[in-house]
């Protein structure tokens, strides 16, 4: 019990980070139309590229700058050339997803190993708070994921950019009727979408071991953002991400993790029934 | 007549095939049924559904269940088996076909997660035994009129699932050509004009849903008459993308398809493996490929292309 509020601040970090990967899922889905089953396996390849440059540079600050540009990069490339040719069934676009995600975890298998690897707190220095000594990158990861989610809303609604994509949400046809460009608009999101969850990759690896199923954990968790917060609905999905992620580990204080999971599972299946739209609708956009 | 054809094939499989070959058919055939029940709800129902396996582990763990805990006989443990999965299908199933599109895909998964979660927990032993995995302390006897039969005979157990998978099928097969499948297509094509005919749409996807469930259930106690052994594993729902990569690679929408797709897929990777490790990374690309130049299932494209042919 005297662990709650530690166990609350952990709950806080790790829902930010959720959130940011969750965010990323719901932008893809807003605009594309489609559930990207692959999406954990991005924060897992995130993650797992962290390692890796750590592994041949030894410092995290060059993963940290380098790898969400690489999601951009890669992202944007897969749009086109996966996505793009199945864009018009969402089914067969989830199924393509599917492969995408076999392709990422067995290639990451393949070249990485199955092993769990652990990466060492790049910054290293603590502080104590409720009797524990609590590291300070807990605290900037929460802090990077705050500054992206940010400044992606601020990329929404200031630029030019953000305003077609939020006019391609509203109603496809009429802006593409108005000259919005929405094959680079689906580029670019997808692009975002990736890097979005790579950057929680790279952020979330020193927190916990990196391997190929990373992806499995995460993209639960996601799920139940997204419908709690309501599909599509982005400031509500981040924000169900982070209640849920306190919540769990306000319960884990008291019962086993796997209790606390099974009650969110339970309370977005509650959710699903009562108001299929989600908890938060007066926050969508 | 072609059926007949094959009939004949399954009959004199065991003259030409050694024993641990007829095993590895009787389990193609057994994870054909499993991706058979997946082209029944997406195929023919239109519901992208990673909870498959959820009801193939039900079968199993209803078959562990009914020999460890009431110590009922092979007809009684299927019986159990297909029974828990359909009872497990029906709440579940009114959750899933309440909702839509991506709603329904991710309730699947959801469901499943949960349902992994609780079983690894430790506080729901009673559905797995003492065991979270268990391998069958006996081997399996079925009753036949006066005569009884082990599952240690090879040629036995695969007449047996042969026999079976073929009742399922020639049940899937009424299903889907009954006025229900009907409607249930019609569904699956356009359901705001299904419900404007009068078809209660959701009461039916829950009905196939169910049914398809019931298809998983059977396909798990076949596997675990086969293999003797059962695996938390088998609820998760990565274990769905078995089946899904195999009904989509096969056509999810024809009963042929799932079959000549999983028979594909465990034949290349039984002789991938050896070579490279990561077959699936091979089954990933083909999967792209697939759903981009062949969306109806290579099976069902092969058969219509060849088709053609003869009639010319």
């Amino acid at each position: 019990m005297e662990l709650l509020p530690v166990l609350v601040l952990n709950g806080l970090v790790w829902g930010l980070i959720v959130a940011l990967i969750a965010l990323g899922l719901s932008i893809i889905f807003g605009l594309l139309d489609f559930v990207n089953v692959a999406h954990g396996d991005f924060f897992m390849v995130g993650a797992v590229l962290a390692w890796v440059l750590i592994d041949r540079t030894g410092n995290f600050w060059i993963a940290f700058a380098i790898v969400p540009a690489i999601g951009l990069v890669a992202g944007a490339a897969i749009e086109r050339g996966v996505l793009k040719p199945v864009e018009n069934d969402a089914s067969l676009s989830i199924v393509a997803s599917f492969g995408l995600s076999l392709i990422l975890q067995e290639g990451v298998r393949a070249t990485y190993g199955a092993t769990p690897k652990r990466i060492l707190d790049p910054i290293g220095v603590t502080f104590p708070v409720f009797g524990l000594e609590y590291e300070y990158y807990r605290l900037f990861a929460a802090g990077v994921s705050l500054v992206a989610m940010a400044a992606f809303f601020l990329f929404l609604h200031r630029t030019k950019f953000g305003t077609w994509m939020r006019a391609v949400r509203q109603d496809r046809e009429i802006a593409i009727a108005m000259g919005v460009p929405s094959d680079r608009i689906f580029m670019v999101t997808f692009g975002l979408g990736t890097a979005m969850a790579m950057l929680g990759g790279v952020v979330a690896a020193p927190l916990t071991s990196v391997e190929f199923r990373l992806g499995l954990d995460v993209l639960p968790l996601c799920f139940i953002a997204v419908i709690i917060g309501g599909l599509g609905n982005l400031p509500g999905t981040a924000a169900a991400a982070v209640l849920l992620s306190v919540m769990e580990g306000a319960i884990t204080a008291v019962a086993e993790p796997t209790t606390a999971r099974i009650i969110s599972l339970v309370l977005m299946s509650v959710v699903l029934l009562v108001r299929p739209r989600g908890l938060f609708t007066r926050l969508a956009t | 007549m072609r059926l007949l054809a094959l009939a004949a094939c399954a009959l004199a499989a065991p003259l030409v095939l050694v024993d641990y070959q007829l095993v590895f058919a009787a389990e193609i055939l057994v994870w054909g049924l499993f991706a058979l029940s997946f082209g029944l709800v997406y195929g023919f129902g239109g519901m992208l559904s990673f909870a498959q396996a959820l009801y193939f582990g039900m079968g199993c763990y209803g078959f562990n269940l009914a020999t460890y805990k009431y110590a009922l006989d092979t007809w009684g443990a299927i019986g159990t088996g297909v029974a828990a999965a359909c009872l497990f299908a029906i709440p579940t199933g009114y959750i899933a076909t309440r909702v839509r599109r991506h709603h329904f895909l991710i309730v699947t998964v959801i469901l499943s997660v949960l349902t992994s979660a609780m079983l690894a927990s430790g506080h729901w032993r009673w559905i797995a035994g003492p065991y979270v995995t268990r391998s069958l302390p006996f081997v399996p006897e079925l009753a036949l009129g006066p005569w009884r039969f082990s599952f240690s005979s090879e040629v036995f157990s695969f007449y047996f699932t042969t026999a079976a998978v073929a009742g399922a099928v020639w049940f899937a097969w009424r299903l889907v050509s009954s006025p229900f499948g009907r409607a249930l297509a019609a569904i699956r094509d356009n359901e705001a004009r299904a419900e404007l005919v009068g078809l209660n749409v959701n009461l039916l996807r829950w009905m196939m849903f169910t049914f398809a469930a019931g298809i998983a259930g059977l396909a798990g106690t076949l596997y675990v008459l086969l293999a003797r052994y059962t695996n938390i594993e088998f609820f998760d729902w990565t274990y769905s993308g078995k089946a899904v990569v195999a009904a989509i690679l096969g056509g999810a929408s024809s009963l042929a398809g799932p079959f000549a797709g999983m028979a594909f897929y465990m034949v290349t990777t039984e002789h991938l493996s050896r070579h490279m490790e990561q077959v699936s990374i091979a089954f990933g690309l083909l999967l792209l490929l697939v759903v981009r130049f062949a969306p109806e299932g290579l099976y069902v494209a092969c058969a219509r292309r060849l088709r053609e042919i003869f009639r010319k």
